[in-house]
């Protein structure tokens, strides 16, 4: 029983092959359907996302090695010219299972740690369960991954701290002031950045945002998609500084929108109280100048890579509790692989016991009472339970490796004379 | 003169225990904060509770040795004031939820208890002693008023590094793991608070002691003077920050020269004029 992943990801090809190899949903369901109905594998998923295609599959018959599966996925996809057998990566039972537990936990992504791949492998099995592409030993792979994911998650810190620009100038306000919820925010530019760093700040409980905009139409839009319809004419934005906590800038200019001598009268009237700005312009919209004044802070993005740099590497040395789960879970889905090699054994043990019981308590069907023969087929019940315990003990035992697995199941077979096991089981 | 603690081998283990545990949870404290260690975060606050119930054990049957009397000396002190920060930071830790600055409080009541023991070591008087309920809450008020100056002047460099850190984007241990600056700024401020109230208090006990007493006290007493400079100092930098406008930065500047001022006054006198107030008893 082996299981096989071969794919494309940001370690192995650059954007454009992974852009032409990925699958949509409809491309992905009617894939591993034809993977299926070829009869080449039992079991087959995809997951496929901006930054890695991978296929998951349980071959049905000994053609279906990692080349072919790369050969099919590159005809289905008709990339022959852009993407060769080269931008793919192979992996082979225990290794497809490390992977796929690496790529649920977030460790084998672009960004470290980042939160959305748990959800996009999920969304891959359920697209393989519904058209009934994943099996017993997919399923088991998948739940194992995902139990992998949460613990990552919970026992370790690889997914703290922010890792983009505007979340680490959300992190950072944070660490200056202790409840968002009662500062006053003012945004100025309502562009792509500036909405990022807005819907940050308003996940963390700020409500007070004041959102200004050349396009005021657009200042408009994003206050009310927001919920707090608060809304500055860009041509009065500068009377009003001084009642602002913290400012975020995010607009496409040659010239400061906040100037030293503006923000110093600022300061003065709202009593140095502390200000944070977070210039996330580029070019930068803030005068550098105004960083000198008391109880200012204002950054930059380079500032905030700094924050970025140094959560990552925070994440990096959480790699070690990371694997040693990984590996923990690793030991525990193989021993699980190798009860499956021991299950035909054990049903056929079991069936062969049953049959000789029924035999014999026939012989005696009409020479007792139905409440003797009753008591007898009881009595045999708990014999067989008792003679079948250890060897059935032994067949499943966790210790085993799955090299020492055939001889043990064919002394078995042996000993109690079983027949062949059916071939499509093992 | 004989060394008490020699005499009571009970005393002597507890005094030679209470240094250990503050060590032993600094330590804690020091791996929960710098490495976040689970199993330093797990024994980190039992570590705690178990070295103030020690302490005040072995606070007690000091007294009950020297006949339930509170004894001023030098040893005594340092060993008060480790306790009182050490409570005062408990009761913080309790309330705020914030464990993280356990470190920085502990590690001061850690030096403040190793510097009593050596004292003990090396003490043969007790020096002098009182009883009555006056002179009690006037001592144990102003070893609590100084803790709160102490915690006020601790948090205060806190404040001071993570100002610094953030002003210079160094985004290091120290940023992820301190409180945010605004909660550190309360911390100061609530420690303020607490210093100049129990100051206030040890001041009136200390005045309705005295009418109480035939000796009158020197006014001039530089203990005294000490004092009332601090309580002035505290209740002026209670009003600097509503009246004046001045900002937590400015505050923690001031808050760390005057810890740094009334410890080694502290230490000073203690040293050089082990009388109180020059009373005798």
């Amino acid at each position: 029983m082996n299981i096989i992943s071969v794919g494309v990801n940001h370690k192995t090809a650059p954007i454009e092959i992974r852009e032409r190899i990925s699958l949509s949903e409809v491309q992905n369901k009617e894939f591993v359907t034809d993977l299926i109905s070829s009869g080449l594998a039992s079991e087959a998923m995809v997951v496929s996302t901006c930054n890695r295609t991978e296929l998951y599959v349980v071959p049905a018959m000994a053609e279906l090695n990692c080349d072919y599966l790369k050969e099919y996925l590159i005809a289905y996809k008709d990339a022959r010219k852009e993407v060769r057998p080269e931008h793919f990566f192979n992996r082979f039972y225990c290794g497809t299972a490390r992977h796929l537990f690496e790529v649920s936990s977030a460790i084998d992504s672009l960004v470290l740690g980042e939160g959305q791949i748990l959800g996009q492998v999920k969304d891959a099995y359920r697209i393989a369960a519904e058209v009934g592409t994943a099996g017993i030993l997919l399923t088991r792979l998948c739940h194992t991954a995902f139990s992998v994911a949460k613990k990552v998650k919970t026992k370790t810190k690889i997914m703290e701290g922010a890792v983009s620009v505007s979340y680490a100038a959300v992190e950072l306000a944070q660490k200056i002031f202790s409840n968002l919820s009662m500062k006053k925010v003012l945004l100025i530019g309502a562009g792509e950045t500036g909405e990022l760093a807005a819907k940050h700040i308003y996940a963390k409980n700020a409500r007070n945002i004041v959102i200004t905009n050349r396009t005021i139409s657009k200042a408009e839009a994003l206050a009310e998609e927001l919920g707090t319809n608060r809304v500055l004419p860009y041509e009065s934005y500068k009377e009003h500084l001084h009642e602002f906590d913290i400012i975020i800038t995010a607009v496409s200019t040659k010239d400061y929108v906040l100037t030293e001598p503006e923000m110093q009268q600022s300061m003065v009237r709202r009593r140095l109280k502390p200000v944070i700005i977070l210039d996330l312009g580029l070019p930068r919209n803030v005068d550098p100048e105004i960083a000198k004044l008391q109880n200012m802070f204002l950054k930059d993005i380079d500032a905030l890579k700094h924050i970025i740099d140094s959560n990552l590497d925070r994440r990096r040395a959480e790699l070690p509790k990371v694997n040693a789960i990984i590996e923990e879970e690793l030991v525990a889905f193989g021993q699980w692989i190798n009860t499956l090699k021991v299950r035909p054994t054990i049903v056929d043990l079991q069936s062969k016991f049953i049959e000789i019981k029924e035999k014999e308590l026939e012989r005696y069907r009409h020479k007792v009472s139905e409440e003797e023969l009753k008591r007898m087929e009881h009595l045999t019940d708990r014999i067989l339970k008792k003679i079948l315990h250890h060897p059935i003990k032994m067949l499943k035992a966790p210790i085993d490796t799955a090299d020492n697995i055939p001889s043990k199941v064919n002394l078995v077979r042996n000993i109690f004379d079983l027949e062949e096991p059916n071939q499509s089981l093992q | 003169m004989a060394n008490i603690f020699y005499e009571n081998s009970i005393l002597f283990a507890l005094t030679q225990l209470v240094p250990l545990l503050y060590l032993i949870t600094t330590v804690l404290y020091g791996i929960h904060f710098f490495r976040e260690t689970p199993l330093a975060g797990t024994l980190k606050q039992p570590a705690l509770i178990l070295t103030v119930i020690t302490h005040v054990a072995d606070l007690g049957l000091l007294t009950s040795v020297e006949g339930y009397r509170l004894s001023y000396s030098a040893y005594n002190l340092m060993s008060m004031v480790a306790l009182t920060l050490t409570i005062t930071y408990m009761f913080i830790e309790f309330t705020t939820k914030s464990d993280k600055t356990g470190v920085f409080v502990i590690a001061f009541s850690t030096l403040s208890a190793m510097f009593s023991s050596f004292l003990s070591a090396h003490t043969t008087s007790a020096g002098p002693a009182f009883s009555g309920i006056g002179i009690g809450i006037h001592l144990i008020a102003a070893i609590f008023g100084f803790s709160s100056v102490a915690i006020a002047g601790l948090y205060s460099g806190l404040y001071l590094v993570l100002f610094r850190q953030i002003r210079l984007n160094r985004f290091g241990l120290l940023f992820q793991r301190l409180p945010n600056l605004e909660d550190i700024g309360l911390l100061i401020m609530h420690a303020v608070g607490f210093g100049f109230f129990f100051l206030s208090i040890t001041i009136i006990a200390g005045v309705l002691e005295q009418r109480a007493l035939s000796e009158t006290i020197n006014l001039l007493e530089p203990k005294l003077v000490t004092l009332i400079i601090i309580w002035l100092l505290y209740g002026i930098s209670l009003l600097i920050k509503p009246l004046f406008g001045w900002d937590i930065k400015h505050m923690a500047v001031m808050l760390i020269a005057l810890f740094v001022l009334i410890t080694a006054l502290l230490f000073v006198m203690s040293l050089m004029t082990p009388s109180f107030h020059g009373l005798r008893f």
